[in-house]
């Protein structure tokens, strides 16, 4: 992720601020490849798909109005604080202070969601359906319909980016081809042809993902943030109590007790290590202090948010978007929608802040 | 012109030197000094967008010097 500058808080505010789609696509692409291989892994771990279960540790939650309100404050929140939860991780590796103060605030607001969790388990969550795809209409079904919407939402930011200043196409050497369909045509060729960093980083980071789920479990982050969250609140007298529901939820629902040692701990860290040596190495470390205080506060307002938006939407961008659309189910879309109407508001509010 | 953008988070120096460009006067270029590895991504494109050249020089560890000038109009 730090050699690509792999970054989905980018992915989504550079589509509105810059009108460039250059991180959205490598998601995209790593997105369409675990689609594939999570439903291979998923049609191994329960073949009959129509039965009603759903496979083991996919990231399939209900659907529902609180779906919407987590995507929409965590959208606004990763572009206040410059990073969304793995962003932040990696970038605390590249020496960002600001970035620690984003992890604090994550912290925060995932104790908050933590202690309002069973009145929304109550209110919406408990009834809202979980849509799996494969239970509708099978795993072959499923993958098509899921790669189908990928290739619309590709098609989708090459319509955004075709509204670019077309100052580049008048120059000897066009940086990029201009227009919907030119831009269709530079598909083929980008994927089949040629590299490029951020599809790159996105291409592997979805067959990591896919490693990772014949591992144990999909990629995830806030999962174990919430543990360390209750944790470090239960240690002081605040801890949330019990969590209604949770333990029929998947992904990345909030979570209390486990023990030190698990699988989301090591991935979180590893991340945090990964990124620390691959700075070092590259001579990109340093420890970065922000001149202007605002940049504290964003990170914190934006991290509050974040975690309150990830305790309700049970994930981030990666365990309810970036694992949840390859797990086949309904909730990682409408999540995604909410985070980029999310990241559309908070690009309006930076404009406010200098 | 120049502007030191170092310090700052994800997605100030692009903003700001996005600001910058449009009050540079005309034939002038403009520097600009970032510590922000994903800023260099980010100007890239501006500069793309925009018709302007980028060269990138490192400028001490981790720390980076762009020089954006306007590209002449070949019509």
């Amino acid at each position: 992720m730090q050699r690509s500058r792999f970054c989905f808080t980018a992915a989504f505010r550079d589509l509105f601020m810059l009108k460039s789609g250059r991180n959205m696509k490598g998601v995209i692409v790593g997105m369409a490849v675990a689609t594939v291989g999570f439903g291979l892994i998923m049609a191994n771990l329960l073949p009959n798909p129509t039965l009603g279960a759903i496979a083991p540790e996919a990231h399939a939650n209900p659907v529902g109005l609180h779906l919407l309100l987590g995507g929409l404050l965590f959208g606004i929140g990763m572009v206040a604080a410059g990073g969304c939860t793995s962003g932040s991780l990696y970038r605390m590796g590249e020496g960002y202070a600001a970035s620690w103060v984003a992890f604090a605030g994550i912290l925060g607001g995932l104790g908050v969601a933590s202690h309002t969790w069973n009145w929304w388990w109550r209110t919406y969550i408990r009834s809202a359906p979980i849509i799996w795809f494969p239970r509708e209409v099978g795993y072959g079904g499923a993958i098509l319909v899921t790669l189908a919407g990928l290739l619309g939402g590709y098609l989708l930011v090459l319509w955004i980016e075709s509204g670019a200043p077309v100052a580049a196409a008048d120059f000897p050497k066009p940086v990029t081809p201009r227009g919907f369909a030119a831009s269709v045509g530079e598909l083929y060729a980008a994927v089949f042809r040629r590299g490029w960093s951020a599809i790159t980083g996105g291409l592997l980071l979805g067959i990591l993902n896919v490693f990772l789920y014949t591992a144990h479990m999909p990629w995830r982050i806030v999962g174990e943030y919430a543990r360390w969250a209750n944790a470090l609140l239960s240690q002081v007298g605040l801890g949330p109590g019990t969590l209604l529901g949770t333990d029929q939820l998947s992904g990345c629902a909030l979570r209390t007790g486990g023990g030190v040692l698990t699988h989301g701990l090591l991935l979180n860290v590893g991340l945090f290590g990964g990124s620390l040596i691959s700075a070092l190495l590259a001579h990109e470390f340093k420890p970065r202090f922000s001149r202007n205080r605002l940049r504290y506060a964003q990170s914190l307002g934006g991290g509050l948010l974040m975690g309150y938006g990830a305790g309700l939407g049970m994930g981030c961008t990666v365990g309810a978007f970036f694992s949840a659309i390859p797990s086949l189910a309904l909730n990682g879309w409408v999540f995604g929608l909410a985070l980029a109407a999310g990241a559309y508001l908070g690009t309006r509010l930076l404009r406010y802040l200098p | 012109m120049k502007i030191d953008v170092r310090g700052e988070i994800c997605p100030y120096p692009a903003k700001k030197t996005l600001e910058a460009l449009e009050r540079l006067p005309a034939g002038e270029t403009l520097e600009v000094l970032t510590d922000h590895p994903p800023s260099l991504e980010m100007i890239r494109i501006i500069a793309g967008q925009r018709g302007f050249s980028m060269k990138v020089e490192e400028a001490g560890a981790g720390e980076w010097r762009i020089t954006l000038s306007k590209m002449e109009r070949v019509l």
